[in-house]
């Protein structure tokens, strides 16, 4: 239902493709059409490109241990990654962004490794295959252009390896946070953290009181703006300076 | 929005209509029975989970009163049993033992208070003893700037009792005057002398209350200028740093206590509206600021600095300094404003009490907002607080176009701006210095509730 007056909020994850046209910011499309692979091709090799969705809240998209037939990219919303340890505590592996890519730590096994659950409304872009084995003997140029986006995948979680303070980690994580939004064509210094502060507890390693404080010390310190769940970077280079140690770039 | 606004008899005489105070939007009347303990623990763990949770305003209802006062229109409780205060003090406890845990620990209480009926039934170490209990299960700020507030009947005060409270930690008392005029006491059932008022106001001074507020009400069986005139001087004398002043509604069918006033020794509409100018000259030559609504403080108060520095903030309790803050309400009727949702306590004791009892939050109806009530109560607070609304940065924070979205709503306008009380400019909705003594009427232009209930009994009455 549309309401008179009420701005839709500007996703710029394009809904432009059909059955023989990747959409024009389509996350697959360059790794498929580097190895040759148009959308026809890809469906005579019964290889699924499809929007799927919503999962609401809460919903899982993936369980650790199911069988792996799909990797999916985010088209709109948050998915949060998960293991559960041998104590039952949840450890949270990384946040996934629209445009951004779930499933690809899967990609050498065949069942998933972890879990993927929807942190608000997410719409997705499933990329499904009868079989792994299948991507490996018959696609495999476009097996190794997958495994290198898990590569920079693995990039991103560097950020909690090393000796950082509090202060440093968050900065790190709200810099590489507002640079994976700005490559999406989403604002750099507006973000919305659909992620609560537990989860940002959990990745960081810090206690949820941790993350409170050092978000009220850089909101004192200018460098931010922080409102229920909006957070405005209000001092970008002070903020990466912040940062500059842990993400070292 | 400090000095006093013009009166505009005609003005006031002419929208004088019964109507919300905006304490909250939605109002209370829009809170549902489907609203249980599950949806405030829900709305609760929500709150935890921004990533600065939002620190926490408690508030207690004591309903007991020793005496009643005719004009009342609160929820109260006549007795002279002081073991009721005790009974009810121990539930008190249990439903904040209840309440404590569903908040993170790190979230600080910057803001107490304690409201009825009157607070004082209960003796300062029964007041203590919740203090202690509030202070086991929640975090207190010890911020030389925290606002623990009371609100006092001046007559069942006893000795030592303010310098006890103020070792309690409160540090603001509200005292109930409404008038001192002898005839007007007799007729709404409260004597109350000056001295024993003063004496009041004196101790909180003496050990370091920051504030002080006294509450008149105009419109009383058989006030007259004089009278109502001799009570102002008096009460700007002892310089209170708020005063409220606010009108008597005369609705025995609403409220039974008021069957005891004689509706021949009101005022006329004319005389009331005397009364208010009156107010409103005295407090203006002695300096008062006015904050909204039937407030005025002293430039220098927190509540008069905060509305200049666009941090006055308006809830249950009225007009407020902490804005941003989580509201937690114990007791019989108590509401609590938490994220986007509202509760409320049952209204009456037996109800609350066999929740407690039963081990359960009383949540007895509360409401979940939507996007549009979450604008609404946007650009209503600010039209309450400010007196203005800006446009287009209430666009920017909605993702709306305010013109389309609020058709209606403007088309409302109009008549409003006709008679001087609201004008556009600048991207501004702005009250006119007149139309800031009826900021609620402009505010019910944008109350999508109070029109759909207006355009519901047409159609009934259309069908037969």
């Amino acid at each position: 239902m549309s309401i008179a007056g009420k701005r839709p909020r500007p996703n710029p994850i394009a809904d432009d493709g059909d059955e023989l046209h990747f959409c024009s910011t389509c996350a697959f499309s360059d790794a498929c059409l580097s190895q040759g692979y148009g959308k026809a091709d890809l469906r005579d090799l019964h290889v699924l490109v499809e929007h799927v969705g919503p999962f609401h809240e809460g919903e899982h998209i993936f369980r650790e241990g199911d069988e792996f037939n799909a990797i999916a990219a985010v088209r709109a919303g948050t998915v949060k990654t998960y293991v559960v340890d041998a104590g039952g505590h949840e450890q949270v592996l990384g946040f996934h962004l629209p445009g951004e890519i779930i499933g690809l730590n899967a990609i050498s096994e065949a069942r998933y490794p972890c879990n993927a659950v929807a942190l608000d409304t997410v719409m997705l872009c499933r990329f499904s295959f009868p079989k792994m084995a299948l991507l490996a003997s018959r696609m495999p140029g476009l097996q190794a252009q997958l495994f290198k986006l898990l590569s920079q995948d693995i990039g991103k979680a560097a950020l909690l390896a090393g000796d950082y303070s509090a202060d440093e980690r968050m900065a790190a994580f709200l810099v590489a946070l507002s640079r994976r939004f700005a490559q999406r064509g989403f604002s750099a210094t507006r973000l919305h953290l659909t992620m609560t502060r537990t989860d940002i507890a959990n990745y960081l390693r810090l206690a949820p009181e941790t993350v409170s404080r050092v978000l009220r010390r850089l909101q004192e310190d200018g460098l931010v703006k922080v409102e229920r769940r909006e957070l405005e970077i209000t001092d970008p280079a002070g903020l990466e300076a912040l940062a500059r140690v842990v993400l070292r770039n | 929005m400090a000095a006093i606004p013009p009166f505009d008899a005609e003005l006031l005489r002419r929208y004088d209509r019964p109507g919300p105070r905006y304490t909250s939007y939605p109002t209370a009347p829009q809170f549902s029975g489907n609203f249980g303990p599950e949806d405030f623990a829900r709305a609760a763990r929500l709150s935890n989970d921004d990533p600065i949770p939002r620190r926490l305003s408690l508030y207690a209802h004591i309903p007991f009163c020793f005496s009643p006062c005719f004009y009342c229109g609160c929820n109260r409780i006549i007795t002279r049993d002081l073991g009721r205060g005790e009974t009810y003090l121990n539930r008190l406890v249990r439903e904040v033992a209840m309440l404590g845990p569903l908040f993170d620990r790190d979230r600080e209480v910057v803001q107490v208070h304690l409201g009825g009926g009157t607070p004082n039934f209960l003796g300062a170490n029964q007041i203590g003893e919740l203090m202690e209990s509030l202070q086991t299960h929640f975090r207190f700020s010890d911020s030389a700037d925290r606002d623990f507030s009371i609100e006092l009947d001046p007559r069942f005060m006893r000795p030592g009792d303010i310098e006890a409270l103020a070792f309690i930690g409160f540090n603001r008392a509200s005292l109930g005057v409404q008038d001192f005029d002898p005839a007007v006491q007799k007729a709404v059932n409260r004597i109350q002398s000056v001295e024993e008022t003063m004496a009041v106001i004196d101790a909180c001074r003496k050990h370091g209350f920051r504030s002080v507020n006294v509450d008149l009400i105009y419109g009383l069986p058989l006030q007259t200028r004089e009278g109502f005139g001799r009570t102002l001087d008096t009460v700007i004398q002892a310089r209170p740093d708020r005063l409220a002043i606010y009108s008597y509604a005369h609705l025995p069918q609403l409220f039974r206590p008021q069957k005891q006033i004689e509706a021949s020794q009101l005022p006329s509409p004319e005389e009331k509206l005397g009364l208010l100018q009156l107010a409103i000259e005295k407090l203006s030559a002695a300096g008062y600021a006015y904050i909204g609504m039937d407030h005025f403080a002293l430039p220098e108060d927190d509540l008069a600095v905060a509305q200049a520095g666009g941090g006055l903030h308006r809830n249950f309790m009225g007009y407020t300094t902490h804005a941003e803050c989580d509201l937690i309400g114990v007791g019989v009727s108590a509401i609590s404003h938490v994220g986007d949702s509202f509760a409320q306590n049952p209204r009456d004791l037996p109800s609350w009490e066999a929740a407690i009892d039963a081990g359960r939050l009383p949540t007895w109806r509360g409401l979940r907002l939507e996007e549009d009530d979450v604008l609404r109560a946007d650009l209503i607070q600010q039209l309450m607080c400010q007196g203005e609304v800006d446009v287009r940065e209430l666009e920017d924070r909605h993702g709306i176009d305010f013109a389309t979205y609020f058709a209606t709503e403007l088309g409302r306008l109009p008549p409003l701006e006709a008679d001087g009380l609201v004008e556009q400019v600048d991207g501004r909705i702005r009250a006119t210095s007149r139309g800031r003594l009826l900021l609620r009427i402009i505010a019910a232009c944008f109350d999508r509730y109070l029109h759909q209930a207006q355009a519901e009994p047409t159609r009934f009455s259309k069908a037969i």
